[in-house]
């Protein structure tokens, strides 16, 4: 066979050739995605994402879609200006809480014991549906921003509730009121976690009395907005494809 | 030449195999928690442990067991450490092999960060509850904001039974009773499961298709907007109204089935209450102090006066964590880890018992293979070469005063 010639006979190896392209391509971006945005959670997301004592009605609802919107803005930027394809936030957050589960699991649980009800990842699924879908139907990046990126934000507590909620019961142990997220937190020891460094609570939205979740979320979707600027901006610029001039021709 | 040039990288590339095998094999238990690599002033002059108590050695799960003493914040705090205004009794073990059930200082509940005054001494407690059989060191530890973990004594603990029976019993404000050990995790597992599956079927619905080639095919000559069926579409819509509502739903029902919930727990607790220590009737001024470092030893001039009504004689000279005894007035009896215990480190030049109002000069001498053990040598590498410590002192009744000493050293090196 010479390199002029196809290396497939026929349309049916033509097309199983790129189904397995596909499976190929798939996998390793998965994996790669898996990789480089666990990572990046890790380290922004952090404590936030580890413990069910940091999941509080401030700030973890602001830090975690904020920093969490990264990835997904850039994916969908590759996946659907080159292929039209709007799976890019949901494959970033399918690989991510994949990679988050091996570790609470393998680690969390497996190594160090801490058990599975202190250390879940937060829930983001409905959050990149969301996104996914807003930029399927409009076809547009500034209103995937705006829409999705704010739809992002906002349905992150709730689609996390019905998981914390239970946590959240009050308990009265050794005369102090704890939320049992509380207590498990006091209760299984983190040497190198002093409370101190627990930021949950803080803040200045006292004018909204026990409502700051959803003003929360809100700003989380704002801010989710602009970071999917920057990010997808980021996905373009990653995913072009360049060519360097011949100076001989 | 060449046969035996090959046998030999051959016989190298197995006893090579063979050392990366031992290896392996040897995996010794880590179980320090780095107190020999904190800076020594770090232990000298911050927060000195005494007094202290663990209640057992040996636990089955679900038995506690409790670290009890006193502590005392150095007035004399490192410029470079910031001052514990914000810090946490914590307990130094690796992960929760036991359940920390209660802490307390001055016998208030800290689970929280407390602010702490220089120079006050405050007692302590930390109870917990065994859960991971092992054999386990134990120490107390105070993390401080801006100056990190300040460990304390450690001692081997053991426990004994199986992990698969500790339980963790705890009763909510609504009446609930649930065990902590285990309560809500088939429900975290269920709500991940169904949204990961979700997440799955909108992947599979895009998947199930060509994906990459004949798509950026369609892309490059310009048939994007086919690649988007009215169908798809449709698909699309169920997956976005599905999640919104079910989002909402959920929320309503979560919020039906716990009417009762409350914001996490968070706030420096002010306002500990220290010990109120008697004022020392024995007045000590150090002279001079040198730490001599091919004898592993400190030799402190002091100036002693005794204002009291009883005579006394020095006991004791405690320094991070290491207790050097005079045995002719001190014999631990409190089981004190062995390894920071000097039985015989503390000799006094004159130590007869000094009687009220005389003042005398004595030489006192603390040395112990702890020096070098613990990496208290290190002192003389430090930004600012001094020392501090607890002298206790012993009336003829055995009562015992506690005097804090602080002064600058001076290394001596032949």
């Amino acid at each position: 066979m010479s390199a002029s010639q196809s290396a497939v006979r026929s349309r049916a190896e033509a097309v199983a050739v790129s189904r397995t392209f596909d499976w190929m391509i798939l996998f390793v971006l998965f994996t790669a995605v898996l990789g480089g945005y666990h990572i990046h959670f890790m380290l922004t997301g952090g404590d936030w994402d580890f413990w069910s004592d940091w999941k509080d009605r401030r700030l973890w609802v602001t830090v975690v879609p904020i920093v969490a919107i990264t990835f997904p803005a850039a994916v969908q930027a590759c996946l659907w200006w080159r292929y039209r394809l709007p799976i890019g936030a949901t494959l970033c957050i399918l690989a991510l809480l994949l990679g988050e589960w091996i570790n609470r699991y393998m680690n969390f649980w497996g190594w160090t014991y801490f058990p599975i009800n202190i250390c879940f990842p937060s829930q983001l699924i409905p959050s990149a549906i969301i996104l996914d879908v807003v930029l399927m139907l409009s076809g547009s990046m500034t209103l995937t921003a705006v829409a999705g990126g704010l739809g992002w934000g906002l349905i992150f507590y709730p689609s996390n509730w019905p998981v914390i909620a239970p946590l959240h019961q009050p308990v009265e142990y050794n005369g102090m009121m704890f939320t049992l997220a509380d207590l498990s937190g006091y209760h299984y020891v983190r040497t190198g976690t002093p409370e101190y460094i627990r930021m949950v609570e803080k803040g200045t939205l006292r004018t909204f009395g026990k409502d700051v979740a959803p003003v929360s979320a809100f700003f989380s979707g704002f801010v989710s907005v602009i970071i999917y600027f920057l990010w997808h901006f980021f996905g373009k610029w990653f995913s072009g494809t360049g060519f360097i001039a011949d100076d001989a021709s | 030449m060449k046969t035996i040039k090959d046998k030999v990288a051959s016989l190298s590339f197995v006893a090579l195999l063979m050392a990366l095998t031992a290896a392996m094999f040897y995996t010794p238990t880590a179980s320090a928690h780095g107190e020999k690599s904190q800076a020594a002033f770090m232990r000298m002059r911050t927060i000195h442990w005494y007094d202290l108590n663990w209640s057992k050695d040996e636990v089955a799960v679900n038995e506690t067991v409790t670290i009890s003493g006193k502590f005392h914040v150095f007035g004399g705090w490192p410029e470079s450490v910031d001052e514990p205004d914000v810090s946490f009794l914590n307990i130094g073990i690796p992960g929760p092999v036991f359940i920390r059930a209660g802490s307390w200082i001055g016998g208030q509940l800290v689970p929280r960060s407390v602010a702490l005054s220089l120079g006050e001494t405050y007692d302590f407690k930390v109870l917990l509850k065994a859960r991971r059989p092992g054999d386990w060191h134990v120490h107390t530890m105070m993390n401080v904001q801006g100056g990190g973990p300040i460990i304390g004594p450690g001692k081997w603990v053991t426990i004994t039974g199986s992990m698969s029976q500790f339980v963790n019993p705890i009763v909510t404000l609504t009446g609930k009773t649930l065990d902590l050990e285990t309560y809500n995790i088939s429900n975290i597992y269920f709500w991940h499961a169904i949204w990961y599956a979700v997440g799955v079927a909108w992947m599979w619905y895009w998947a199930k298709g060509p994906i990459f080639i004949p798509r950026q095919l369609a892309v490059a000559s310009g048939k994007a907007s086919t690649l988007i069926s009215s169908g798809d579409k449709k698909v699309g819509i169920v997956f976005l109204v599905g999640t919104i509502v079910a989002n909402a739903y959920l929320m309503g029902a979560t919020n039906d089935e716990y009417p009762v919930t409350t914001p996490l727990q968070a706030g420096t607790m002010r306002g500990i209450i220290p010990l109120e220590m008697p004022v020392p009737s024995v007045n000590v001024v150090v002279d001079d102090a040198t730490y001599r470092v091919p004898g592993r030893a400190m030799q402190m001039s002091l100036t002693v006066t005794n204002n009291g009504d009883s005579s006394v004689r020095l006991g004791e000279f405690m320094t991070a964590s290491v207790r050097f005894l005079e045995p002719n007035v001190l014999e631990d009896e409190t089981g004190y880890p062995d390894d920071l215990l000097a039985e015989e480190g503390l000799t006094v030049s004159d130590n007869s018992p000094l009687a009220p109002g005389e003042t005398r000069s004595i030489s006192v001498t603390a040395s112990d293979a702890a020096w070098e053990v613990y990496r208290l040598a290190d002192l003389i590498y430090d930004p600012d070469s001094r020392f501090a410590g607890l002298l206790f002192f012993f009336d003829e009744a055995g009562n015992r005063q506690m005097v804090m000493v602080d002064s600058a050293l001076i290394p001596s090196f032949i």
